[in-house]
This record gives structure tokens, sequence and C-alpha cells, in this order.
């Protein structure tokens, strides 16, 4: 405490002067001069209660207006609980308003409520402290990190986008939503510039901690451990389930056990005493309709206890059609595509096959077909792979020097239309520009050495669209939309025969690119809250999920053309409905908001809180109108007194 | 006492001189009938004779026809003493809220506008106090010099000296006015009759008698009359050692009907004297004053 501080909140002993003043009075009445006093009786009793009495109320108004002039000379200096914005020499500032809406914020606070709303209550006061001219943006941490407001000086608008804030099951990308933060306010003109972190600092990691303007956690209650165990998928597997269980540590894990809902002869499952993560497997009564199960006992959060059974094999199935013989490395082993995807570690089902199946029925729990140097399709085998993707498939086709040993009466056809030549001799390169949508990898592509490409004109493509090119302006890379899927052409085979295109990072990079158009399009079984799911823009989509219907938006991918999309932001069972076509998606947590613990907050954050004087109060304008008013009742009770004195002068008068 | 006590508080009342000749202004007054009765123009009566009576003014026509001696009376305008009496005691010194002036003051505006009526109507006037400093006594007088020297006198003394207890003082005062005041003279008292001595009532009564008109102006202030106080109240008195602790509202009725019983008490002694007592309140008009005064008296026609 300054000594301004103790002066100013001194002016507060002077609240004894009308208690000294009272005590002086009360005793007697002021003494007067009145020849007629023999004539006046004595009533002293009367007198002094009448003293009490009278002057009661004007002492506590005299009182109360002396300690608000001390508090408001005192303030902002004094302390309270109440979060609010110190300000220098009373400036304007500028700060963003980081809200993790992840799901480890749903866990109980140290002070028993929910940490979210925790969050919440301090990001309100926090906007309560606010004046105009101060500059607000909102972030929320949940994955992916998002601008839930731009940097405003519309404290109504700070408000309402606040009050429309909703706690969710994501996963947290903390570093993200810091930086987006601060390039939030980045441009604001305001000096004084903060990051308010409202996190438990769990489920992810901050490295960059140390960036301008610093953070700062005026909530580090927040980041309290907490026991928790977590159903963070169940799959159906035959007559099994597989069930993955996250525990924050061996305590959490300890004496509790898993059980299918519903399941009358079925045994708990109990759980490892161990904190991480642990697979479970149970028995499925085939009898029971939308399974889910259920961890015995309780935990900091309740709502990750039970997760509903996703369909069987909810990873995504790829299956891949390659040639073991030409197209894996020389060194042996699986075909190269299949190596990459392995690298990956993307959690695909890999299904590799040798003839593209001609049933439509084969492609069932497949969502990509990666199909190297196809030697031509049959008519059965179109027939099913259009159906496939049609349904929501993603087919990729590598032509390679088998194009043009396409058999009498099959084709390359969904992907390309006609015969294609395989050119061999000329010179060429893949055209690192075209493909800068693919991200940095896609300079990787420079100075490849090819010993041959598929020759393919844009009459070829059967109206597909030429995402990449090689340097000459051939297509290299073509998409072709078909009902809910997509038909990619590579004019370049997986085989490193042919050239070393398939060692370089913009293959990886392209083959990333394929598992997320097609864990898109077809929609895993169960994804993580949070994930996008995507549509193509023509389907006619509904989504019904535990907080009721969910909103489908359009957006924009990133080569350009625009599709549907939502994002499930609860864990829990969702029923789609996509061109009258019902389908069911599970969506689980992401389990590392389990087994990550809190941290504490960041020491350059810390220090950010202990320069940014957390919790100081500017109450002046509410202490002076109390003051005000104080000294209004005060003049109202004067001038009441004056008239009722006089009015009683006025009967006395009639009366004489 | 005090100094700032002593200074008189003439408020809104000063300057006297000029007040005085403002209200007698305003004052009808007019000629006053003698009660004395004998030698004149105007008949006044028949009574019997008795043995002495100016054998003039016997009615021979009444003794030609009733053969009764009955004498025949005039009523002749004469000049009158008027006597004035001011209490000078420290109570009249006391102004209160919403007056204009202290007690003495408006006592002398009224006492002064009396002398100038009645010098204006060629009587003749002569001052008495009780109580007070400076005062001085002026003998009975008339024409234009009695009046300022009555205003003068008025103007020099200050309300002073405890009377509660002397009831000497005030004999003194009272045996000074009855050498000065003959039959038919007329004498005004002006006094808050607060804080005088017991036995007060029947010194002063005494000049009701003997062929005298007496009034006695009860001068009192607004504060006096009305009680206006409120809250709790410490009263000193400024005569006498009286001080009392009291609640204004609770005290009011009883102040109020004490002050009543006294001046009911007042009026019953002076008219069982053949006086009249008038009640006047500070803050009155004086003008209203003065005729109430002259009313008592008879002074208006």
């Amino acid at each position: 405490m300054s000594f301004l501080v103790a002066a100013a909140l001194g002016v507060g002993l002077f609240v004894a002067i009308p208690f000294a003043a009272h005590l002086l009075r009360r005793g007697r009445a002021r003494e007067r001069d009145f020849p007629p006093t023999a004539l006046v009786p004595a009533a002293r009793s009367v007198a002094r209660e009448r003293a009490t009495l009278e002057d009661r109320l004007l002492l506590a108004i005299r009182a109360l207006l002396i300690a608000c002039l001390a508090v408001i000379g005192a303030t902002p200096f004094v302390q309270c609980s109440r979060l609010s914005l110190s300000r220098n020499a009373g400036a304007s500032v500028a700060f963003a308003l980081v809200l993790d809406d992840s799901h480890s914020m749903r866990a109980q606070a140290a002070d028993g409520g929910v940490r979210f709303e925790r969050a919440m209550r301090a990001a309100r006061e926090l906007l309560a402290s606010a004046r105009e001219g101060d500059a607000i943006a909102i972030v929320l941490a949940g994955k992916p990190a998002r601008l839930s407001l731009a940097a405003t000086t519309d404290l109504n608008a700070a408000r309402r986008a606040l009050r429309d804030l909703t706690e969710s099951d994501r996963s947290t990308d903390l570093e993200a939503a810091v930086g987006l933060a601060r390039t939030s306010i980045a441009s604001v003109p305001h000096h004084d510039k903060r990051v308010v972190l409202l996190s438990d600092l769990a489920g992810s990691a901050l490295t960059e901690s140390e960036g301008q303007p610093p953070l700062w956690t005026p909530v580090p209650e927040l980041a309290t451990p907490l026991e928790n165990c977590a159903i963070f998928g169940a799959e159906r597997r035959g007559r099994r389930i597989a069930a993955h269980v996250a525990c924050t540590s061996p305590a959490a894990a300890a004496g509790r056990a898993l059980s299918l809902l519903g399941d009358k002869n079925g045994k708990p499952v109990p759980l490892l005493a161990r904190g991480g993560i642990q697979e479970l497997g149970l028995d499925l009564d085939p009898k029971l309709e939308r399974p889910e199960l259920e961890l015995d006992g309780g935990d900091a959060l309740k709502s990750d206890d039970r997760c509903p059974l996703a369909a069987e094999s909810a990873a995504l199935g790829v299956m891949v059609a390659a040639d073991v013989s030409n197209a894996s490395a020389e060194t042996g082993g699986p075909p190269v595509l299949e190596q990459a995807l392995g690298a990956l570690e993307s959690s695909a089902a890999l299904h590799p096959i040798a003839l593209l199946p001609d049933d439509v029925n084969e492609y069932r729990s497949n969502a990509l077909l990666l199909l190297d140097d196809p030697g031509g399709i049959t008519p059965e085998a179109r027939g099913a792979l259009g159906s496939f993707v049609e349904r929501g498939g993603v087919a990729v086709a590598f032509l390679g020097p088998r194009v043009e040993q396409t058999p009498l009466g099959a084709t390359l056809e969904p992907f390309v239309h006609g015969a294609v030549h395989w050119e061999s001799k000329a010179s060429f390169d893949v055209n690192a520009a075209s493909l800068a949508w693919l991200g940095p990898e896609a300079q990787s592509v420079q100075d490849l050495k090819l010993h041959g490409r598929a020759g393919l004109s844009t009459s070829d493509l059967l109206g597909g669209r030429i995402l990449a090119t090689f340097s000459d302006g051939q297509p290299f890379l073509s998409k072709r939309e078909l009902g809910r899927g997509a038909l990619f052409t590579v004019a370049l085979p997986s085989s490193v025969e042919h050239g070393n295109f398939p060692l370089r990072p913009a293959f990886l990079a392209l083959l990333d690119y394929f598992l997320n158009e097609a864990r898109a399009r077809h929609g895993a079984a169960q994804s993580v809250a949070g994930s996008e799911w995507t549509f193509p823009l023509g389907a006619n989509v509904s989504i019904d999920g535990p907080r009721g219907l969910l909103a489908v938006r359009e957006t924009a991918r990133a080569s350009g053309s625009a599709q549907k999309a939502a994002t499930p932001p609860l864990a829990g069972r969702y029923t789609l409905r996509i061109d009258d076509k019902p389908e069911e998606r599970v969506v689980t947590v992401d389990p590392s908001e389990v087994t990550t613990l809190p941290r504490k907050p960041p020491e350059n954050a810390a220090r950010a809180r202990a320069n940014a004087h957390a919790g100081s109060v500017d109450a002046s304008p509410e202490l002076g109108f109390v003051a005000l008013a104080l000294l209004a009742l005060e003049l109202g009770l004067r001038v009441f007194r004056r008239l009722t004195r006089e009015r009683a002068v006025t009967t006395v008068t009639a009366r004489g | 006492m005090s100094v700032l006590r002593k200074s008189l508080d003439w408020g809104k009342l000063a300057p006297l001189r000029l007040r005085a000749k403002t209200v007698a202004d305003g004052v009808y007054a007019g000629g006053h009938r003698s009660r004395r009765r004998g030698a004149g123009i105007e008949f006044g009566g028949q009574r019997s004779y008795v043995p002495g009576d100016d054998l003039r003014f016997i009615d021979r026509h009444a003794l030609l026809r009733h053969g009764t001696l009955l004498v025949r009376q005039f009523e002749t305008e004469t000049d009158r003493t008027l006597c004035l009496l001011v209490d000078a005691s420290l109570s009249m010194s006391y102004r209160g809220e919403g007056a204009p002036a202290a007690k003495y003051a408006y006592a002398a505006l009224i006492a002064a506008a009396l002398c100038k009526i009645a010098v204006g109507a060629g009587d003749r006037v002569s001052l008495d106090w009780f109580g007070g400093e400076h005062t001085v006594e002026l003998a009975t007088a008339g024409g234009r010099e009695a009046f300022e020297r009555v205003v003068g006198a008025l103007e020099t003394a200050q309300p002073s000296a405890d009377l509660k207890s002397d009831l000497p003082a005030l004999e003194r005062a009272v045996a000074r006015v009855e050498r000065r005041a003959g039959r038919g003279s007329t004498v005004v008292v002006l006094s808050d009759l607060l804080d005088l001595p017991a036995g007060a009532e029947v010194a002063i009564g005494s000049l009701g008698t003997r062929g005298k008109t007496l009034s006695v102006a009860r001068v009192l202030d607004p504060s006096e009359v009305n009680f206006p106080f409120s809250g709790p109240l410490h009263l000193r008195a400024l005569e006498g050692e009286a001080r009392v602790e009291t609640d204004a509202a609770a005290a009011r009725p009883q102040y109020l009907a004490a002050l009543e019983a006294q001046a009911s008490r007042w009026s019953e002694w002076l008219l069982s004297r053949g006086g009249s007592l008038v009640l006047l309140n500070s803050a009155d008009d004086p003008v209203k004053a003065v005729r109430q005064v002259l009313d008592s008296v008879g002074g208006l026609s």
C-alpha cells in the first residue's frame, strides 16, 4: 500500500468527527436565551431520547459520506477479489480474452464450480471493468482455435459475444489461440495491449509464451490438478467391443470398472490402476440398440464417463491396390503406398487388395481407394467404384506405364477418358507453384528425376479440374467430383522405379491430403470433438446431436471450391441425414484432454500478472454516485425536517 | 453581562424618531374628550345640586317646572397628561427569530408614537422607567420639544437590570408616575410582564386609581408568542436563574397555556383596577399596535 493509499484511507478517520459531535450534542441541547423560561415545563428524558433518534440517521449519512470520500480517494488502489483491468495513467487498454472451451474446462475448479464457468465469470468481470475506448477481442482455445470476436471497441458486442459462448468437448489448441489473440490486437492503435489467458493449461503445450504482448493468467486456480477418467473411444469388433479409456493418474483409475449399459449378463471390466491410456475388451450383447459404455464411480468430470459405441471399424478404411512386384522398394517390404501411409501415423486401417472389387459392398467400411498404376478397369469394377465414390468415397489413381496396356473391354474410366500414353522420353518437372495449396512441402517437387509420366490432356479428364500441372502445363493432378465423393488422378505412379517423386515430402503431403479428403467426405464413424465434417455443396444435410440440431455452414476448401461443413462441439452420438440417407457418427473426447495435467502458468504470464495489478478496482464512479445520493438524502432530510417544523409552528399559530 | 447584550438590537425599527412620526401619522387620533366636566361649551347633562356648586349653572327652567335644584354640566376639551412607564429590564432586550427588532425597540417605538400623537393633540407627556441603564426620567412637558426629549431618552436607554427580585425598584418607578399623573391622566405601561417580582401586579395596578386611565401594553417577541422551537431545548431566562431542559414539541402546549393564563391573570387584575391589558407582538404592524393602545384608553373618537 502506497503512501497515497494510506493517506486517502486515513481520511476515513474523520468519520469520528460526526460521532464526536453527536456525542457532544446528544447529552444536552444548545443553550439559548428565552425570557419566559419560567413558563416552560421541563421534559429532559424526552429531549434526550428525541436527540438520539433524530440525529442517528443524519449521523449515519455523514459517516457514510466521509467513508465514501475516503475510498474514492484511495481508488483505484483498493484491492478486492473482483478481477479488473489496471490502467497506466487511465489510458485505454486493448486486450484479447483467450477463453479455453476445451473438454478439460468442463471439469470442476478448485472452488467446486465448473472451470469454464469460472473462466466465463472472470471474463465478464474483466469486461465489466472495460471502459469506452478499450478494444476487446475474444479467442476460443478449443481446437481449432477460433476468433469469436475480432478486436472491437463496441463493448456491447463483446458482451453479446461472451454471452453466446458455451462449453465444448474440443481438444485444446492454446498455441494457436494465443497466436491468434496476439494477431487480433496487433493492429489496434492502443499502446497498452494484453493477452488474458483463461485456461487450465491442460491438453496442449504452450511453448511460445514469451511473445508480446505478454500473457496474463488471472485465474491460476483453474490449473488445479484433478482426478478423472474418460472413455475416449469404443468400437464394435465382431461380437466384442474395444474400448479406450484415459485416466489422469493411478488413483483416478483405481477401483473403477467399465460396463455396457443395459447388459445384465455382462460383467464390468475393471480398469488397470495406472494413469494414461488403456484398451479394454468387453462382450457385446447383439440385442442392445444403440449400446453405450459407462465407467462406474465418480470423478471430476462426469460427462466423459459414458460413451456410445461406434460402428465396426470406426477407423478410416483405406484400400490399397498396388502390385507388390512393381510398386515396392528394391529393399523389399510392402508397396511404397502402404509404407507412406504407415509413416503418416494416420491411424487409418489399411486393406491391401489385389483386384478392384466388382461389388460395391466390398468397399464397405472403406473411405479411400489408392490405385497404383492401374492397367484398366473392367466394367463391373467400374460400376462398383462409381457407386463407392458416389456414396462419399475417394478414389485416387496413380497412373503409370501400364496405362498403355489396357486390355480389351477395360478402360481407365471413371478417372480419365480414352487412351492414355506413357511419355518416357520428355524432360519435364512438376510445377511447384501449382502445388502451393499443399503447403510448404510443395517446394520439394522441384528437380525431380522422373523417367516418365502419363500424358493427359484436358479432354481426357472427363470434366475434372486440374489441381496441379507439370512445368510444361500438362495436368499432373486432377480432381473430378462424382456424387458425394471425388476421383483424383495423378499422372505419376507411386513406384520409385519411374522417378523419385514418392520419396519427396510432397508425396506424403499429397497422401495426407487424400486421407483428409476421404475422412471429410466419408465421415469417420468416430471422430474427436471439434473435428470438421464436410459434405458436398449440393448435399442436403441435417445433423442431430446432443444439443439438438447442429448448424451446417458453407465453407471454402483450400483449393477454393465451396463445400458444406459442420463441427460437432460435444462428445456423443450424432445422427446425420445426408440426402435422406441416415448415418450415425460418434464423437469422442481427445485423450490428451485427460492425460495431460494442468500446468502452472508460464513464468512470463506470472510476471505479467504481477505487473498488471490484478484485482485492483477503480470504483470511483460508483462511489461517487453513492456519495451524491447520500448528500441528496441529507439535504432531503433537512428540508423535510424544516417543513415539518414550519407546519408545526403554523399549527400552533393557528391555535393561538 | 456582556457588551453585546448591552447594545440594543433596534433592527428594522431604527431610526426611532422617523419611525415614530411615521407610525403616528398612520394613526388617526383626532381630539379626545376630557372626562372632566364643568365650565365648557357643550352641554354634558344635569345632576342634583350640592352645596358649593356654582350658582351660575343652576338650571332655572327645571327649577321652575319641577321645583328641583339641578345643575347643568358642560364638557370641555382639555389637555390630558400622558404618562409613559417603560420596562427597560434585561428581558426586554430579547429578539427572537423572525422579529424585526428587540422587544424594547418595539416598545420604544410605540411609546414614541404615542408621545407624538399626544404632543400633536396638545397634551403633555412624561416618561419613567423601571430597570435599564442610562435611563432619563422626563417630567411632564408638552410641545415639540417634549417629543424630542422623549425620543432622545428612549434611544439612550439600554435594557438592563434583573428585576426578578427587586420589587422596590418597581415601586419607586410607580411612585414617580403617581406623582406626575393627576386626575384624568393616561398612564401607559409598556412591558413584557416577564420576570417581574412578585407583587408587580399590585404596584402597576395602582396606577389605574384616582381618576387615571391605565393601559398596560404587553410586548412579546413572536417566538415568545408562538414557541416555534423543535427538538431538544435548553432554555435560559435573561433575568433570574431559571434554566430548563425540555423538548419543544412536548413543552409547547403547556407553555402556551401558561402564557395565556398569565395574561388572563394580568387582565383580570387590571380590569379590577379600571385598567386594561393590550397584547402586542413585536412582529405586528406598529400602527395597529398604537391603535390598540389608543383604543384601550379611549383615545380614538
